[in-house]
């Protein structure tokens, strides 16, 4: 049975149960002067509980381990040859068996029958490959059996998971529908259940982040035991030469500092565009406008925040970058008399802007809540005191509602510096070193894409350096949102 | 119901006659929307006075004080209608410049709403935007003597520089108030000042409240018949919108005319 169909049996058990407990919590009678401790729907949830929680927990278990005590298995029949050789070959041959296994268990019933353990590797490739399942560099004979064997493991594991499982599901239902009675406290049980899955929900968040962060950093190591730390934060070129597959060397320089400098150049030129246009609309929304106004412009300017930003590419590509570059000319002629223009098409300007108008639905709309969350009461009292509207918001409001701007500022910021499509179209992919905003510049999450895409050996340099870089942008990003949680406490504790 | 009025409105200039009149409401209407809030309110309001505003919860009493300066301009949906004289000048002018008016006429809110600043910068806020001071002396001067008026000095001459917000209730109360007073109104509105207040704050800012009467004139809105009985002179008192009765407080609470009053001040409702 495929893992879905288990899932699926197993919520079909913890349904019934819970039908049958429901049923049998209505039909309870209790005796004189005891009260029933929880509604019938609280036993029903509770007989499901007991189904289908520790049958899935159990399901979970065995996926992960199944695989893991094959391999080892398998390992342990490699031959002398294989296991003499590097960890890395090994690797790769276990890969291959893997493979081949898995392949097993898609063929035919009577094309399964002619694979025996004598059956040379190149038939049996042959006859995966005819199945659509072409397995790579399958070489040495000696895998076909090993490939059996994964494929019969694999069965039994399967089948024993289905029984057990389905059997555990059903012992639960059992369990918990014996355990009905009037003075069963499942209504507290079920708040354990229910606080249980808030807890995994939250975890699961987090744990995916410690895995993202482990899943570079085992990367970001091996990398920087190739290159010296030292070149790569310090070097002013980048040039990391894309090595052909197969080819060996390391030539190329990792030099970090223009993707660096590019990333915080246009950054912040989207900012200084797009705070104070952001902020302005914030305190428009919030202060100004009266509801009419304000419910249609607010969802106007989320829109912006809606639109794709491969689309602010190509409006940088095709709009922004050539009226700036055209402009740029026809003040050159004016003022030289040489139409040359002076900013490219391409250039930190034109990705700075673009970028400015993709921002500005969030400044304005962080903003716009905290501005709105600041006391009526402040606001009526400076107005009372003869104050305007912009005095209010300029003397209260604003210096009130500080902390809460300066981080929704330190958010946007970490999302202009992770931006790449508009950077890609508007500012181009050549890791400059300049001062001059009307030149091209890139960012690291570009060069993040370049180096990983395309035919490049994994294992290069070359590849790796992308794993570095994101764990640098990483730590950026998490150092801003670390200072705007700073900022945010520290005021607070000031204010309130 | 319209002769109590009638015979009110025909009453109330003879009672009131005694002191000069400050501000001289006419008429005073308010919708939210569709609903009226105030039916026409006429009311006289003596110089160097308490008035109190009485009356059980939504009888318009807030409503109508915030009429006096204005406030309710600040809700999109309030329509004022009537006449309102502040000395004479109508307040709903189309000329008149409403940020002057509510330097003319402060107000203090039910809420403490000391601004997120030191002690000295709340009350210097007022000042500073009005500029009042000339120099920084000025505006220590006008600072220190409005927190003496306030009766909040001598608490709080060594921290000027520490948050406002970090003050007691009734001493955030006693700060607002001098923030009220260091822009030099004639008038100070006080919606309910002391009803998030415990006894013994309530106390300071009531004797605070006589003794700002020499130089203010106060409107106080309260729910509370002994405050109304203890600092005001006038007494107003308010139902559905309507101006019930208004008189001198003694004569108020010990031989009203209106019936609603008497149940009132009784406690048969509200």
């Amino acid at each position: 049975m495929s893992t879905f169909t288990i899932i699926l049996v197993v919520l079909a058990i913890g349904l019934a149960g819970a039908f049958l407990g429901y049923r049998h919590s209505r039909a309870l009678q209790a005796p004189a002067g005891v009260k029933p401790h929880s509604r019938p729907v609280y036993h029903a949830s509770y007989v499901a509980s007991w189904a289908i929680i520790p049958s899935l927990l159990l399901l979970a278990v065995w996926l992960i381990a199944s695989p893991i005590v094959i391999e080892s298995q398998v390992r342990g029949s490699f031959p002398e040859g294989v296991l003499a050789e590097s960890q890395l070959t090994e690797d790769l041959a276990y890969g291959i068996v893997e493979s081949l296994g898995n392949g097993l268990s898609v063929l035919p019933d009577d094309e399964r029958a002619t694979v025996t353990d004598e059956m040379p590797v190149k038939d049996l490739a042959a006859l995966l490959r005819n199945r659509g399942l072409p397995v790579a560099s399958a070489s040495a004979d000696w895998m076909v059996p090993l490939a059996l064997d994964i494929d019969t493991m694999q069965f039994w594991s399967r089948l024993a998971m289905t029984v057990v499982v389905i059997a555990l599901a059903l012992a639960g239902a059992y369990w918990g529908y014996r355990q009905i009675a009037p003075r069963l406290r499942a209504r507290n049980k079920v708040e354990g259940v229910v606080k249980g899955a808030l807890i995994a929900a939250s975890s699961i968040a987090i744990m995916t982040t410690i895995g993202i962060v482990f899943s570079m950093l085992f990367e970001t190591i091996d990398f920087f035991s190739r290159i010296s730390p030292a070149e790569f934060f310090f070097g002013t070129v980048w040039e990391p030469r894309f090595s052909a597959a197969g080819s060996t060397g390391n030539a190329g320089s990792f030099g970090f500092i223009p993707l660096l400098a590019g990333t915080l150049y246009i950054s912040a030129v989207a900012m200084l565009i797009a705070v104070p246009i952001g902020l302005f609309a914030a305190i428009y929304m919030a202060e100004y406008a009266d509801n009419r106004t304000r419910s249609v412009v607010k969802p106007l300017l989320e829109v912006l925040a809606g639109i794709p930003t491969i689309v602010y590419g190509f409006f940088a590509l095709v709009t922004v970058g050539p009226f700036l570059r055209d402009l740029s000319a026809q003040i050159s002629g004016i003022v030289t008399g040489d139409y040359a223009s002076f900013i490219q098409a391409q250039s930190v300007l034109t990705a700075g802007l673009v970028m400015a108008i993709m921002l500005i639905p969030f400044v304005s709309s962080l903003s716009d809540d905290i501005i709105t969350s600041v006391p009526q009461s402040l606001r009526d009292g400076s107005l009372g005191l003869g104050a305007t509207r912009s005095e209010t918001v300029k003397r209260v409001i604003l210096p009130a509602a500080l902390p809460g701007i300066v981080s929704a500022l330190l958010l946007t910021a970490s999302r202009a510096i992770g931006e790449t499509m508009i950077v890609v179209l508007a500012a181009g992919v050549a890791a400059n070193l300049t001062i001059n905003p009307f030149d091209a510049m890139t960012t690291i999450t570009v060069k993040i894409v370049a180096q990983l895409t395309g035919d490049l050996e994994f294992n290069s340099p070359q590849t790796l350096v992308a794993f570095a870089l994101g764990m640098t942008l990483f730590v950026i990003t998490l150092c801003l949102n670390v200072y705007a949680l700073y900022i945010v406490r520290k005021y607070k504790e000031q204010y309130e | 119901m319209m002769e109590n009025i009638q015979a009110t409105l025909n009453r109330g200039p003879a009672v009131q006659a005694a002191k000069p009149i400050k501000m001289k409401t006419k008429d005073v209407t308010v919708h939210y929307g569709a609903k009226q809030a105030l039916n026409g309110v006429t009311l006289n309001i003596p110089e160097n006075q308490v008035t109190a505003l009485i009356g059980p919860s939504g009888c318009g009493k807030s409503t109508y004080l915030r009429c006096l300066n204005r406030m309710n301009d600040t809700i999109d949906i309030a329509k004022v209608g009537g006449e309102i004289l502040l000395d004479g000048e109508d307040v709903y002018d189309p000329d008149i410049d409403v940020v002057e008016l509510r330097a003319r006429v402060g107000m203090v809110f039910q809420k403490p709403n000391p601004f997120p600043k030191s002690i000295f910068d709340n009350v210097a806020y007022g000042p500073k935007i009005h500029g009042l001071a000339r120099s920084k002396q000025e505006l220590d001067e006008i600072v220190h003597t409005s927190l003496r008026r306030a009766g909040l000095y001598k608490e709080v001459h060594d921290r000027l520089d520490e948050p406002g917000t970090g003050l007691s209730g009734g001493q955030q109360q006693r700060l607002c108030i001098a923030r009220a007073i260091a822009v030099s109104p004639e008038v100070i509105l006080m919606d309910e000042p002391c009803s998030a207040l415990d006894p013994i704050a309530t106390a300071t800012v009531e004797e605070l409240i006589d003794e700002l009467r020499e130089n203010y004139t106060i409107v106080i809105v309260t729910h509370s018949m002994q405050q109304a009985a203890r600092v005001s002179q006038l007494t107003a008192m308010f139902h559905l919108g309507d101006l019930a009765e208004v008189g001198p407080t003694e004569k108020m609470f010990s031989n009203p005319d209106d019936k609603r009053t008497q149940d009132y001040i009784t406690g048969r409702f509200g």
